[in-house]
């Protein structure tokens, strides 16, 4: 038994980072923040602790004259041609409008007069942006729809104390004062009969007050009130607790009437009113008004489950750095944006656009438009997104650099009509400051850019979020995923090109353009499309909440749905900073070594869903015990779990949570089913997107329940999730052991070798595949019928030969047919971290090669063996040792000494103009110093190295880099495997270079030695002493051979690098660190040249 | 039989051989010699060589890139086409890749770049982990979905059209195209325009009625372990005219150059890697060397003799291959015959041009394009303008910053020659169509197949271009007529 205890563990929301939005109007203190609940195994916890509070667009922000300005002259007509194709005349008697919405959000405006004429005052107007089937966009005007909670009535409040209650809180929300606008704050009460989601009752229903207000930001002063205490005449001073008093107004609005992200709307004919000419807010081509209650939703089946044609923005920016500081949107202008606009649905972009400062050539296959000046630059830019109106922007690292550069570019510019770039019109984008922190990433502010009606969609947060990589540059991103090379600008190059000619410039708008093509390409490759707006449409939450709002609300949306269908309420009740911890998932003890009979793992199939839906496990079928005595419950209807919690079973009470996950596991079974049967590969790409969402909703609702700083928390029930998950995990062991025996008439005895969360490894001692799939497979039939359904036990997969080396560590060849290995599969190896320099990763995959696949163990001691005598004879290749790591921020702010913030400091006192700044990646070697010398003062820019042959400390790689990883591999394989492998006879032979500029150096007096015996030479002699001479040809043979290699590396490396950049014609500027020939590259033109010199000391 | 005796003797003999009984034998030879006394003299010509463009000197590698190179081979090869283009389409406009419009007929000079999914990758071999262990690499790595794309100093743009053969043209070759732009960026080819052969000089009449005869051989692989020493030798005798009856010594006699393009020793290389040698290694390491010199010696002491380095020579790797270095001979650089040439190597021999390369530049073509033989290949180069385009791109070659030395700039050569070849094959070129002049010009395409393998030699003739083919083994001895005479 394995319980971990961790104590706190930052939390993971957005994209890793928890998120602390500033300028908040909530009522809860948000000082220390802290996870106090742990986890081990699935599903991931990522859960988030963020407030939800409303996000309302203030009257201000809508600019009071319509601006003047008439845009950069000469483009229009250019822009025009790429404007969406005119809207058929919808006619509101008979035409229905139809459309796919892709946001929705909220102003508050005056109560439309002709569509409530009995309201008055300032109301919220919801807007729905969306997208019809012919491409027209569609701005979608809501009204009548109220904020609104609820609190619970006390039992001896009634119908007739509506009218006070009303009155008291009418007065003191008036006493707040921040809702001077509206005459009337809290505009209705109503009693209803509802119940909470907490706790089993045997009371089915009981009073609440449903309060509506006038704005959805009253609701969070509202329920501050209540919450407080409250004194009411005739019933004294209470305080309430309240009822999904923390819903976005806008998730509210979908879940009343439900809408999904991404879902259909369509809009009756009668029932919509066009907004005349005058009256229009938006850009968009359709604009209407509508009542919520008219408004028809469409579940995403059949021909509702498509996609309409929306279009998709792709850009970037180029801006022109000064010599050693990052750009600063204060200082340094815009000089290039590329644009790329691309219909959903198409393969190919429909626009290819670059705006350049200054003149730049032309450029194949892609429109050029050049400005004098930046600011006509910026305005161009505006024109262009409003003309192409895209429903969605995507690009990467916008949301952190390019969107907030612009805009603050723009003020820095005065150039107030610039950030009008939503759908409203006379609208600017708004900017907010916020604190991102997170022990992953360290703290960094950052802007938040809301543009109105537009889905910003930042690639590299989805793939941050989605994908564990060893770096998350586009270069390196792009080469993982589309298997090609980009060409790497570094940015103090920029200004240089900009100053140069229209050539260019025109090579930076290249490079410019393939930035705004690769997320768009990285879209399609990875369907984000399709899996976020199924991850939308099954979770219930708008499209944007997905990237910028973390794992809970998308449960909470669900709960909140389900909830409402069953009259259940779910309270306020923020988890409590307490101690509270539970215990976590079970890790059977591992039995380290080498298995070279095949190895069965029996999975549970969605462990954790499967155990919550077994044993009925939920907020409204949990018993409290002081419930216990008034219940009097009989011991057959409910579960004790083994944790001590008690939960009743589904034929009392059928529990929210296991309902939640049966559908979204019943709709992931269809949904693979239909992917099977799918022809149409983008039919298949949508299907299995949605069943990939549904995964890993499944699987984030435990994690819901679990995240004592989450909306929600309910440790009883995640305690209990793990508590059963250990006990199955035990009992699996047990009936394996006792089942697979020769004594129960097997021919081998069983052994399980190893357990994590949701599986256990049996060896069954069949010395061939197939029997021991054959014998898996009977073992999970027979386990699984142990267990209450739907819990499962799977049998998937065989690992022949399996190298355990502890817990959470393995390797494998993995077996899912009897007659070929499918893989080699890994877990907790060194094959992939990121902080590992390459020479650790390939060292390690090629043992598990040696050892797994080709059963060499010799061989892979031997492999280890050369490697490590290469490494101390320097002969290893430099770009296998870069150590790489992301400078976070600066030196100050680090606690301990780190090797990449030091190195980054010399550097930039040697050359602050090429120096890494927050945000880059700084790659480094450790070199030899004096003895005693910290890692961290030895720690140098490769480059650096390269060029002054500093030698490298091989030990510091043998000893912190090397050594651990081959010593877990060869433990379990190998007796004494440390001395075998580190110290053996061939650790015995050192080779260092000489530096070239070390302080010594610059006194000593250079002398030639002799090409054959190293002696030095005397004055004369320019190749070979006296002793020597004869052996020329043998001598000259080994000088020309050197050059011969080299000749051919350097030819294919920058011949290579000429190909990756796409011209013949024009030097590579390429400055990748991340690719794996840039080392290489600039080794070999340098010992090239070495080597040359060596050469020419033949011509006598 | 006789001469075979004889041969064996010569040979026992310059290796020292020195067993008592053949002492005596040798003092026949030398009596032999001696008594010969109805001498044929040598027949000689002038001979001036013209590698200056593939000397490096002192050039360096100091950061230089390939792209220089390309910009000198588009800017002069554009010279060589313009007239041609006035010609062919003088009434379409000459524009820029920048410059194209769509629909709008036009003529385009640019550089070929062929994008091929099996190019192989030095990227892969990094970053793929195992697969690429143990695999063959192909012989061939075109493939039908290759495509072209014309390149000038302004962008480049995807060449379409029936006409387009990607199988036959190869990255660094310049063209001009004729077409229009389409829609989606790509180029409609109507035509392509080549360069076409250079300009040819006359031979100069020759005074005297007898043939002289240049001697082409490659691929020697002295030291190599199936290589057999007294073919070569066989080789030596009977240019030298210590071979055969008087018919044949007198056409020996009419040899007045010899031309050893490359691959003449085969050398153990992994001998070179690594830490200080032992005496043993270090005899092996340069016992092919010495055997070469020993060749080198005798025929340098009976004709001039242009040694060029190869493949597998102790030269540099990238094209143009300097000189072997004189210290690996230290017998025949005493010779003033003796000459360590470059690869390419362009000499003029009373006044025919010769040009020709070690093979690389045919074999790299012959990876990256289709053809029938290398001759094809051999002219295709020709008619480029452009011995070696596929340097720098798949072969390796030196990142001129001043010039690119494998341009043919002003004349074409009467005998171009490639060395290493499988098989022994020639073919005069003598299109009219082809050549820019009227007068007859011809060029002689000789494939010289690895000595070492066929035991053949070419001979070529300075008056009439014919060729033949001396093949030697050490069974018999025989002068050969190819049919294609």
């Amino acid at each position: 038994m394995d319980a971990k205890r961790l104590t706190s563990r930052p939390s993971v929301g957005t994209n890793g980072e928890s998120k602390t939005a500033v300028n908040k109007q909530v009522n809860h203190v948000t000082s220390s923040k802290r996870f106090q609940a742990s986890y081990e195994g699935p599903p991931p916890p990522e859960i988030d602790e963020e407030e939800f509070d409303e996000d309302v667009f203030l009257e201000e922000i809508l600019g009071e004259e319509p601006v003047t300005d008439t845009g950069v002259q000469g483009i229009q007509s250019r822009l025009a041609q790429w404007r969406r194709p005119a809207p058929p005349q919808y006619h509101n008697a008979y035409d229905n409008i139809v459309f796919q919405q892709l946001e929705i959000d909220y102003i508050i405006d005056e109560s439309s007069k002709e569509l409530l004429p009995e309201n008055k005052g300032p109301a919220a107007v919801l807007r729905i942006f969306g997208v019809t089937e012919e491409g027209n966009s569609v701005c979608c005007h809501v009204h009548g729809f109220q904020p609104y909670f609820y609190i619970a009535a006390l039992d001896t409040m009634g119908i007739d104390d509506i009218p006070k209650l009303r009155q008291t809180l009418e007065n003191r929300m008036r006493e707040s004062g921040k809702n001077s606008r509206a005459s009337v704050c809290v505009t209705d009460i109503k009693m209803v009969q509802k119940r909470s989601i907490m706790y089993y009752q045997k009371q089915k229903t009981r009073n609440f007050y449903q309060i509506f207000v006038a704005l959805p930001t009253m609701v969070a002063t509202c329920r501050g009130i209540l919450e407080k205490g409250i004194h009411i005449d005739g019933i004294g001073s209470r305080c309430f607790l309240t009822y999904e008093s923390n819903v976005l107004f806008a998730l509210r609005f979908m879940i009343d009437c439900g809408i999904v992200g991404g879902n259909w709307i369509e809009l009756p004919a009668r029932k919509w009113h066009d907004r005349m000419d005058m009256r229009r807010l938006s850009y968009c081509q359709i604009e209407v008004d509508t009542l919520y209650s008219n408004l028809i939703s469409h579940p995403a089946v059949g021909r509702y489950s498509k996609m309409a044609p929306f279009r998709i923005l792709s850009f970037d920016i180029e801006c022109a750095g000064r010599k050693g500081h990052f750009p600063e949107p204060q200082h340094d202008p815009v000089i290039q944006i590329a644009n790329l606009l691309t219909v959903q649905g198409e393969s190919k972009p429909m626009v290819r656009n670059v705006m350049t400062l200054k003149t730049c050539a032309p450029i194949v296959g892609a429109d050029v438009m050049s400005f004098e000046s930046e600011r006509d630059v910026l305005l161009a830019w505006r024109d262009l997104v409003r003309e192409v109106d895209p429903d969605v922007i995507i690009g990467y690292n916008i949301c952190k650099f390019d969107l907030p550069y612009l805009i603050e570019r723009a003020q820095a510019l005065k150039l107030s009509e610039f950030p009008i770039l939503g759908r409203i019109q006379r609208s600017r984008v708004r900017i907010r400051d916020a604190t991102f922190s997170s022990r992953q990433y360290g703290q960094r502010d950052s802007k938040e850019v809301t543009i109105e009606g537009r889905v910003q969609f930042d690639v590299l947060q989805a793939v941050q979020r989605d994908y564990k990589l060893s770096s998350y540059s586009l270069n390196s991103v792009s080469a993982h995923f589309l298997g090609e090379q980009k060409e790497d600008v570094h940015h103090s190059i920029i200004s240089d090109l900009q100053n140069g000619n229209p050539e260019t410039r025109r090579r930076l708008a290249v490079y410019c353009l393939k930035d705004a093509y690769l997320p768009q390409r990285l879209l399609d490759k990875l369907m984000y499309v399709y899996n976020y707006v199924e991850m939308a449409r099954v979770t219930g939450v708008p499209i944007s909440f997905l990237l910028a709002r973390g794992q809970s609300i998308k449960v909470l949306s669900q709960l909140l749905r389900k909830a409402r269908q069953r009259n259940l309420l779910v309270p306020n009740m923020k988890g409590q900073l307490g101690q509270e911890t539970f215990e976590g998932a079970t890790v059977l003890e591992a039995k380290a070594g080498f298995y070279e009979k095949p190895i069965a793992t029996l999975d549970f199939a969605s462990l954790y869903p499967s155990i919550m839906m077994a044993y009925n496990l939920c907020y409204c079928t949990l018993v409290r015990p002081d419930d216990m005595k008034d219940l009097q419950l009989d011991p057959d209807i409910y579960n004790k779990t083994p944790s001590g919690e008690m939960f009743v079973k589904q034929a009392q009470e059928k529990g929210i949570l296991p309902e939640i996950l049966e559908e979204l596991l019943a709709a992931r079974k269809i949904a693979k089913e239909d992917l099977k049967k799918a022809t149409d590969p983008l039919e298949k790409a949508v299907l299995d997107g949605r069943q990939l969402a549904l995964k890993v909703s499944a699987n984030s609702v435990y994690g819901f329940t679990g995240a004592t700083i989450g909306q929600l928390p309910c440790l009883e029930i995640s305690s209990s999730v793990t508590s059963y998950g250990r006990e199955m995990i035990e009992h699996t062991k047990k009936l394996v052991q006792e089942r697979f025996n020769i004594s129960n008439g097997y021919q081998y005895e069983a052994e399980v070798v190893y357990g994590d969360t949701d599986s256990v490894m049996v060896q069954f001692g069949a010395p061939t595949v197939e029997e021991s799939m054959n014998l898996g497979r009977e073992a999970a039939d027979y386990i699984s019928k142990t267990f209450t359904k739907p819990i499962k036990l799977e049998f998937e997969k065989v690992y022949y030969p399996y190298l355990l080396i502890s817990k959470k560590r393995y390797a494998g060849l993995l077996w899912t047919k009897p007659e070929k290995h499918d893989k080699m599969d890994t877990k907790g190896i060194e094959t992939v971290r990121r902080d590992n320099c390459l020479l650790v990763k390939n060292l390690v995959t090629e043992c598990l090669n040696k050892i797994l696949i080709d059963r060499d163990i010799p061989g892979a001691v031997q492999f280890v063996k050369s490697t490590i005598a290469d490494l101390l004879m320097n002969r290893v290749d430099l770009s296998l040792l870069v150590i790489t790591k992301g400078l976070t921020k600066i030196e100050g702010d680090y606690a301990v000494k780190a090797a990449h913030v030091e190195l980054a400091e010399r550097m930039r006192k040697r050359d602050s103009a090429t120096a890494p700044g927050v945000g880059d990646r700084v790659p480094y070697v450790i070199i030899k110093a004096a003895k005693g010398a910290k890692a961290y003062e030895r720690s140098e820019d490769p480059i650096y190295v390269l060029e002054n042959n500093i030698p490298i400390d091989p030990h510091y790689y043998l000893e912190n880099q090397i050594s651990k990883p081959i010593l877990r591999i060869f433990e379990p394989i190998l007796k004494n495997a440390s001395r075998e492998l580190l110290h053996g006879a061939h650790t015995r032979s050192v080779s260092i270079s000489t530096p070239s500029n070390s302080g010594l150096m610059k006194f000593a007096k250079k002398r030639l030695s002799c090409f054959g015996c190293k002696a030095t030479l005397s004055e004369g002699d320019q190749t070979l002493c006296s002793h020597c001479r004869g052996r020329e040809a043998e001598l000259y043979q080994r000088t020309v051979s050197n050059v011969r290699e080299l000749e051919q590396l350097f030819n294919r490396l920058w011949t290579q690098c000429q190909r990756c950049q796409g011209s013949l014609h024009l030097d590579v500027l390429c400055t990748s660190r991340d690719c794996p020939i840039f080392y290489r590259r600039k080794k070999a033109q340098k010992d090239l040249s070495e080597a040359e010199v060596q050469l020419e000391r033949w011509e006598f | 039989m006789f001469s075979l005796i004889i041969a064996v003797l010569r040979i026992l003999k310059l290796s020292g051989f020195e067993a008592g009984g053949f002492v005596q034998l040798f003092g026949v030879l030398d009596e032999m010699e001696e008594m010969d006394i109805d001498v044929i003299q040598r027949v000689q010509a002038t001979y001036v060589s013209h590698n200056e463009k593939f000397e490096l000197k002192k050039q360096k590698y100091k950061g230089q890139q390939y792209s220089q190179l390309y910009f000198f081979r588009l800017t002069l090869t554009r010279k060589f086409l313009n007239p041609r283009v006035q010609e062919r389409w003088p009434s379409y406009p000459v524009t820029n890749i920048l410059g194209l419009e769509e629909g709008k007929v036009c003529v385009v000079i640019g550089t070929l770049y062929k994008q091929m999914k099996l190019k192989p990758n030095i990227l892969d071999e990094y970053s793929k982990e195992r697969s690429v262990v143990g695999l063959v690499a192909p012989s061939n790595f075109t493939d039908a979905d290759d495509y072209l794309i014309l390149e000038d100093e302004s962008g480049r743009v995807k060449l379409v059209g029936d006409c387009v053969t990607p199988s036959v043209y190869v990255t660094g070759v310049v063209v001009a195209v004729c077409g229009q732009a389409g829609k989606d960026g790509e180029f409609h080819v109507d035509e392509i325009l080549e360069p076409g052969l250079a300009p040819q000089p006359a031979i100069p009449e020759k005074k005297s009625d007898g043939d002289k005869y240049v001697a082409l051989v490659s691929g020697l692989m002295c030291g190599g372990s199936d290589t057999n020493p007294l073919q070569v030798q066989l080789l030596v005798d009977h240019l030298t005219g210590h071979l055969g009856e008087v018919q044949e010594q007198s056409l020996s006699a009419q040899i007045v150059h010899i031309v050893i393009a490359g691959d003449s020793v085969q050398l153990q290389a992994q001998a070179l890697h690594g830490q200080p040698l032992s005496s043993k290694e270090q005899h092996k390491l340069i016992e092919p060397v010495k055997e070469l010199d020993l060749v080198l010696t005798q025929l340098a002491s009976a004709m001039p003799v242009d040694i060029m380095p190869g493949a597998k020579d102790p030269a540099n790797f990238s094209l143009p291959q300097q000189p072997l270095h004189k210290c690996l001979f230290p017998g025949a650089t005493t010779y003033s015959t003796f000459v360590a040439a470059t690869n390419p190597h362009q000499f003029e021999l009373d006044g025919v041009m010769v040009l020709g390369t070690s093979g690389q530049n045919i074999d790299d073509l012959g990876k990256y394009s289709l053809a029938d033989d290398p001759l094809d290949l051999m002219e295709r180069t020709l008619r480029w303008r452009q011995i070696a385009p596929t340097a720098p791109d798949t072969l390796g070659c030196y990142p001129f910053h001043d010039r690119d030395p494998f341009l043919i700039e002003q004349t074409s050569p009467h005998i171009y020659f490639c060395g290493n070849q499988d098989k022994f094959s020639t073919r005069l070129l003598r299109d009219k169509s082809i050549f820019t002049g009227s007068k007859g010009e011809a060029v002689r395409l000789v494939c010289i197949p690895r000595f070492a393998e066929t035991g053949t030699a070419v001979l070529v003739s300075l008056k009439t271009l014919e060729c033949q083919c001396l093949t030697l083994s050490t069974s018999l001895l025989e002068i050969q007529s190819p049919d294609d005479m």
